[in-house]
């Protein structure tokens, strides 16, 4: 099977070694099941959702347990069995949030989720309200709710829908197995998602690290023709391919203004989770209450894609995929790149979890950062043309406020100059500070 | 099995790739051993001597101002002793042991240390030790070229076309490096070695070296003998070990284009039109002095925050 040219970003990035998504991608997604969940109320920015279950109360699998909070999304029980209680538990991003926690009735019949006859003749309002309804946000990383992002301010039209298929973090493979195990959901979602929009096309980008994913997607178009054309295309492997603004640049050859979004240029970027999840959510009723994420990385014994309810505790993960080594000093929620680093293991996987990352001591850099030697590999790796050493001196000399010409403002932290950079300066962390001190003036 | 570990808490990227300063300092030092074994086998074992004062000398500086200043010790990053043996591939082979030393000592401390170490310093520490040697002994530093497997003085063909407008060496031997001269200098095949690993490691680029050479080149086509200046004197082991230094350096290819051809053209006008035979160790030393400038004018073009340009 052939495809056009292999495509990528106008400028900088970073390729990451290959060996380090070998370690999960030939895994199938493994379904594992908790005894206990602990799914907390923010799982999105805005408000926390409202809890409308109490301790003892008994739930199915799919409830809703918190209604949404003004421009959210409500949240779904994702195990069936007994609420334990609703209070503060540990979060991954937020430190302490209010959570609910359910103990898993394993007896119970799991819930039917059946296929509604028409669900290709719904209204677009209808669709969006089950997009809404199911708890549905972005699962690439930044839980945007989907609704909201679907729903363009007047003036927008969006011709091209784009399909991130793209999974440029390192470590992480749990997209790739989505796409090799439900080819054929993940097009009939994005055909719904771009009858939304009014899209007239839709283009799905795959790293070409994953060849075999877009092979399984081309034989899929093939047998199930979409009514929206679609085009399967190859990415380069070069982080950061599967940002927005960056696949923008390799699919369609437009340039997103900085601080402006895809849409600005006619264009949205959905992960492949998402409009498989919205596929659920329209024709199944299903709503959002599983994550398949990535357990990745050297720190753990056996690494696994799996698809759990979300809620999962990390530690419970971490022990269903055979325990941490003994060495083991960093895990991460998220990508390697851009994902967070946790402090405790008694945190939940929640709907933007896409992958967890252990690392031993050695691959963890203890020592201090040195001096900048303006080698100039920051400025090369940078998507954006930004200029991260002159940010992090000035930064670190107590002057971040005279940062903005280099374009402290412009950055969305994709790590690529921190990535690089021989004296391990935390350039990303340095471009933090100077954002801050932004915020503290204005 | 861990149940507890402590985790440590740090912003992303989680992951480093490639090659830390410490790595680049060593690898810049592993690069010019061929060089250093080239000048032992030409000049003899007092080369050694040489090599080993000038990198004392230069890591004493830094370790007596670090003490001094009660900082944390960096001579582990390498470039103490990088400086040691670049400032000692600039000088003859024939002069006192005990030289080498104070130029690395005073390049050190003054050239680098004194602007706050290593990233800060305006001026190569190598080449401001030559510099400072020159000044102050003038003597030794211009009459002691030794010829090769001979323990006899010998001017360098450089001195003696500045002289006589005689070209005494053919290219080849200029290429092969057998010849008298300075310490690094002479065989410029094995320096393109050297760079050659630097370039594979992805330390230093072909664009500065390129444009000295260009640059050179250019101006002594005045000279009727351009090869001749191309091969003779310092002009590769400064366009490739000297004007590479990152830190002295600009950053963006534009400006490196500029500041290597302007540093080959320097160099060919106090050859051509100067006061000395050599000019390399100045016009790197002035185009160092235009490095900030040439950052601030010439900047990455950023992603603009209106138009598209497609």
């Amino acid at each position: 099977m052939d495809f056009l040219k292999t495509l990528t970003f106008l400028r900088g990035g970073v390729h990451p070694e290959d060996a380090w998504k070998k370690k999960t991608r030939y895994h199938p997604i493994e379904r594992f099941v908790p005894k206990e969940v602990t799914i907390p109320l923010s799982q999105h920015i805005g408000e926390p959702a409202r809890a409308i279950v109490e301790r003892k109360t008994k739930v199915v699998r799919g409830d809703v347990i918190a209604e949404a909070g003004p421009g959210g999304v409500p949240v779904h029980a994702s195990v069936s069995g007994t609420v334990k209680r609703v209070a503060l538990a540990p979060h991954p991003l937020l430190t302490e949030a209010t959570a609910i926690v359910i103990e898993t009735d394993f007896e119970a019949t799991p819930p039917v989720w059946e296929e509604a006859p028409d669900w290709n003749n719904f209204s677009n309002e209808i669709l969006l309200e089950s997009i809404r309804a199911a708890g549905i946000v972005g699962l690439g990383g930044a839980a945007f709710p989907t609704h909201r992002k679907l729903k363009c301010p007047p003036g927008i039209t969006i011709d091209t829908l784009l399909i991130n298929g793209a999974e440029c973090e390192p470590y992480l493979t749990a997209d790739h197995r989505l796409i090799l195990e439900h080819p054929v959901e993940i097009l009939n979602g994005a055909a719904l998602v771009a009858k939304i929009l009014g899209a007239k096309k839709i283009i799905l980008g795959i790293e070409d690290n994953k060849i075999d994913a877009a092979k399984v997607l081309k034989a899929a178009l093939e047998k199930h023709p979409s009514t929206v054309p679609v085009e399967i295309r190859l990415c380069k492997t070069r982080y950061p391919q599967g940002s927005e603004r960056q696949l923008v640049e390799a699919l369609t050859g437009k340039v997103v203004p900085a601080r402006k979004l895809p849409m600005h240029v006619g264009v949205m970027v959905q992960n492949v989770a998402t409009v498989l999840a919205c596929l659920d959510a329209i024709a199944f009723h299903k709503p959002l209450i599983d994550r398949v994420l990535t357990v990745t990385g050297s720190g753990i014994q056996n690494p696994k894609n799996l698809s759990v309810p979300i809620g999962t505790l990390v530690q419970d993960i971490a022990d269903y995929c055979g325990g941490l080594h003994y060495k083991t000093v960093k895990a991460i929620a998220g990508g390697p790149m851009m994902g967070r680093a946790l402090g405790r293991l008694d945190v939940p996987v929640i709907k933007g979890t896409s992958g967890l990352i252990f690392l031993r001591e050695e691959e963890v850099s203890k020592e201090g950062f040195g001096p900048c030697i303006s080698c100039g590999r920051c400025l090369e790796v940078c998507p954006l043309g930004l200029e991260p050493n002159q940010i992090s001196i000035y930064t670190e000399a107590g002057r971040p406020l005279e940062t903005e010409t280099f374009g402290t403002k412009d950055c969305f932290e994709c790590g690529c100059c921190a990535f690089v950079c021989p004296a391990q300066r935390p350039l990303v962390q340095f471009i933090q500070m100077a954002k801050n001190s932004f915020r503290r003036v204005a | 099995m861990n149940k507890n570990p402590s985790l440590i808490l740090s912003p992303g990227p989680h992951l480093q790739s490639g090659i830390t300063t410490g790595q680049i300092m060593w690898w810049v030092n592993i690069s010019l051993v061929p060089i250093f074994i080239w000048a032992i086998y030409l000049y003899g074992w007092r080369v050694l001597l040489l090599t080993m004062s000038g990198v004392v000398g230069a890591a004493l500086g830094e370790w007596l101002v670090c003490r001094l200043r009660k900082q944390k010790q960096t001579l582990q990053d390498g470039s103490a002793v990088l400086t040691g043996l670049l400032l000692v591939g600039t000088l003859s082979p024939g002069m006192p042991i005990w030289m080498p030393s104070a130029g690395g000592f005073f390049g050190i401390v003054f050239a680098k240390m004194l602007f706050g170490g290593l990233g800060f310093n305006v001026f190569n520490p190598a080449l401001i030790g030559r510099a400072f040697l020159m000044a102050t002994f003038p003597l030794a530093m211009t009459t002691t070229w030794l010829k090769p497997f001979d323990a006899i003085t010998q001017a360098t063909p450089l001195n003696i076309w500045k002289m006589d407008k005689i070209v005494s060496v053919d290219p080849l031997h200029l290429f092969l490096g057998l010849r008298s001269g300075s310490i690094g200098e002479v065989s410029v095949v094995l320096i393109l070695l050297g760079a050659s690993l630097l370039v594979w490691k992805k330390i230093i680029k072909l664009t500065i070296p390129l444009s000295v050479l260009a640059g050179l080149f250019a101006i002594s086509l005045f000279s009727k003998v351009p090869l001749f200046h191309l091969l003779s004197g310092g002009l590769f082991f400064g366009a490739f070990y000297m004007a590479t230094d990152t830190v002295t350096a600009p950053l963006m290819p534009t400006a490196q284009i500029i500041f290597g051809f302007c540093i080959g053209v320097l160099t060919g006008v106090i050859r051509l039109w100067g006061g000395y035979p050599e000019g390399i160790c100045y016009a790197i030393l002035i185009l160092n002095a235009v490095t900030p400038a040439l950052n601030h004018w010439f900047k990455p073009q950023r992603t603009s925050t209106e138009g598209s340009p497609s």
